[in-house]
């Protein structure tokens, strides 16, 4: 295949992305020219730190949903682990690592009941997990109350704090788990199986595709990769309560589509789902300046994810 | 005698029950475990009040179903129950009185489900996204409109719609009335061929946009009038109490067996849905459970309920 050729069918493919990407380049421009400080490289940071917790969130989501599904618990494993994290925090563990590794062990645990039920059931996604994030609801009332539970974990108080190079330490966890992704999703075989179960699941089987595995897998890192970004905001946030990743369901789903990624699967790219965070927290971040009240705000956000609908492309089977 | 079609319309009807089996028997079970446990429930007065607390439930899971059937969905169906009831209650105190706050949910529902329709049916935009975005903007003019809980709804209008009366099962059953009044349309008919074959139904005459944006009217109008009677229970407007609805409107649809992909399902499935998801609510409270373990038990329903058809039907391949 020749260079140019290569070219065409990476800017068809990749288009809704670039797309996402022009977007947040224009409003940054803008935002800097029009708003004193706005440009600055240490505001921009904090949006992309900001922007860290839901892109990987959006990992797992973009996962499930060019493999044809969708995880709504995403929010509860978030609180999960940002909940559990300080109650398994114990002493002969200096570092706090194995504390994390546990909660990270839960989150990836709880994608992998959500796997066995859409994957070996076959029970739908939206309902399985679903049902999953009321089941942790419950738990989590039970649990922790009503209470904010305090956390001290050096690894963790190094992850949001620390930075090299004046790169934030939580923008690189993320770099560097969107490079695999990325690499996973369009450079191996079971990855682009992923977009195969996505885009005809009969023909899939039919053809031996591991669905089942395949799905398991998806739901496993779904719930990792909201585990880490349980962490990551338990690590700006300093505490954990119950309802602290409900905000993160929704807006992982916004980044996922406005990244141009289809909602009814087997096409899209992690790519964009990325610009699609940077995004979202842009346009929050431009609406906190012009200090409108929380009603404005909402309205505001809302009419904007709007007004990037017919950027971020439209639905073309249905 | 039976005519020929009316044979055929009670054998497709008996079919669409097909798969919703175990639905319906775990919701008797839950129903005569509720009426042992609760024998007082079977007296008109109380039964009245146990409408009342599904009502909202039911109406909401009507909307949804009505989306869903068309291949859509709504993630606003919650903060539009909200503005509804923020709507109603700062309306009725107007110079038209009730009435005055009926016309204000009829132009507000229509005006909100023509935006939502005309994105999804004419834009084409996926109907998670629009309305997603939606429920963004609905709940920030709820809350532009009451900061907190406040407004009026005359203690009349509560009285009619929540007091003593068994108005809400009146209202159910219209509902359903209308429902199958409104199947028997040219529109309702392409609402279900519309969300399985968007192609097939185009060929065969229907016409697609028209079908879809007057179901999403039709679902908000529902919506928003689920909101005033949320006012009139609590006797005020309160721009967050429709929160928790949009999890059960979708939740009621899919254990009813309304499929995402839209033209699966009956909306008898979904109604049996929300249900049995009140009545679940209701058993749990006298049985004295906390709060954890309802929400704890009411997951595992859900996926028991939908999981033992498929574990069912994979045994009997097997075997």
């Amino acid at each position: 295949m020749n260079a140019v050729l290569r070219l065409q069918r990476f800017a068809a493919t990749y288009s809704r992305s670039l797309v996402a990407y022009a977007i947040v380049a224009i409003l940054w421009i803008a935002a800097s020219l029009l708003i004193a400080g706005f440009g600055a490289y240490a505001h921009l940071r904090y949006i992309v730190e900001l922007a860290a917790v839901i892109g990987l969130v959006g990992i797992g989501q973009t996962i499930a949903v060019i493999g044809g599904g969708i995880d709504l618990s995403v929010s509860a494993v978030i609180t999960v682990t940002a909940i559990i994290l300080p109650l398994v925090t114990f002493d002969a563990d200096a570092t706090g690592l194995g504390a994390i590794a546990l909660a990270l062990l839960v989150a990836a645990g709880i994608g992998a009941v959500n796997g066995l039920g859409i994957g070996y059931l076959g029970l739908p996604p939206l309902i399985m997990t679903l049902a999953m994030a009321t089941i942790l609801q419950g738990l989590l009332i039970l649990i922790a109350g009503g209470s904010a539970i305090s956390v001290t974990n050096p690894s963790l108080d190094w992850l949001g704090s620390t930075h090299f190079l004046t790169i934030s330490v939580s923008i690189m966890l993320w770099a560097i788990v969107a490079a695999v992704c990325l690499f996973w999703l369009h450079g191996t075989r079971s990855g682009s199986l992923i977009f195969a179960i996505g885009a005809n699941p009969v023909v899939s089987r039919l053809s031996g595709v591991p669905i089942r595995r395949l799905t398991l897998a998806t739901y496993v890192i779904s719930g990792f990769c909201a585990g880490l970004a349980g962490l990551l905001l338990l690590s700006m946030n300093g505490q954990g309560y119950v309802g602290i990743g409900d905000p993160y369901l929704l807006s992982s789903i916004a980044a996922v589509v406005l990244g141009g990624t289809s909602i009814l699967g087997g096409q899209g790219s992690y790519l964009g789902t990325i610009a699609g965070a940077v995004l979202l927290v842009t346009m929050t971040a431009l609406i906190t300046v012009v200090n409108a009240s929380e009603g404005w705000r909402s309205v505001i956000l809302g009419c904007l994810i709007l007004a990037m609908l017919p950027l971020s492309g439209r639905d073309q089977s249905r | 005698m039976l005519g020929q079609g009316t044979r055929l319309y009670w054998a497709i009807q008996w079919r669409r029950n097909e798969g919703l089996g175990a639905l319906f028997l775990v919701l008797a079970v839950f129903a005569v475990i509720y009426a042992i446990l609760f024998p007082g429930i079977l007296a008109v007065g109380a039964m009245a009040k146990f409408v009342q607390g599904w009502f909202p439930t039911a109406m909401v899971a009507a909307a949804e179903t009505m989306v869903m059937l068309t291949g859509g969905i709504d993630l606003s169906v919650g903060p539009m129950v909200s503005l509804g009831s923020v709507v109603g209650a700062s309306t009725m105190q107007g110079p038209l009185g009730i009435f005055g706050g009926v016309l204000a949910l009829l132009a507000l529902g229509t005006s909100v489900g023509a935006i939502v329709g005309a994105f999804v049916a004419i834009g084409r935009y996926p109907a998670i996204i629009v309305t997603l975005a939606l429920s963004f903007v609905l709940r920030g003019v709820a809350l532009l409109i009451m900061r907190r809980p406040g407004g009026f709804v005359p203690p009349s209008l509560s009285e009619f719609l929540a007091g003593s009366h068994p108005t809400a099962a009146v209202l159910v059953v219209l509902l359903v009335l209308l429902w199958k009044f409104y199947q028997a349309t040219p529109l309702g008919i392409g609402l279900i061929a519309v969300g399985d074959n968007a192609e097939g139904a185009y060929r065969s005459g229907v016409s697609v946009t028209t079908v879809r944006i007057s179901a999403y009217i039709i679902s908000a109008n529902l919506q928003a009038f689920t909101g005033l009677y949320v006012a009139a229970q609590t006797g005020s407007g309160d721009p967050l109490i429709g929160e928790p609805l949009t999890l059960s409107a979708i939740a009621a649809a899919v254990l009813g067996g309304v499929g995402f992909l839209g033209g699966q399902g009956a909306m008898r499935g979904a109604l049996a849905g929300s249900l049995l998801m009140s009545i679940l609510i209701n058993v749990m409270f006298f049985m004295g459970l906390p709060l954890v373990a309802q929400y704890v038990v009411q997951g595992l329903i859900i996926v028991a309920t939908v999981a033992l058809p498929l574990i069912r039907a994979s045994l009997r391949r097997a075997s």
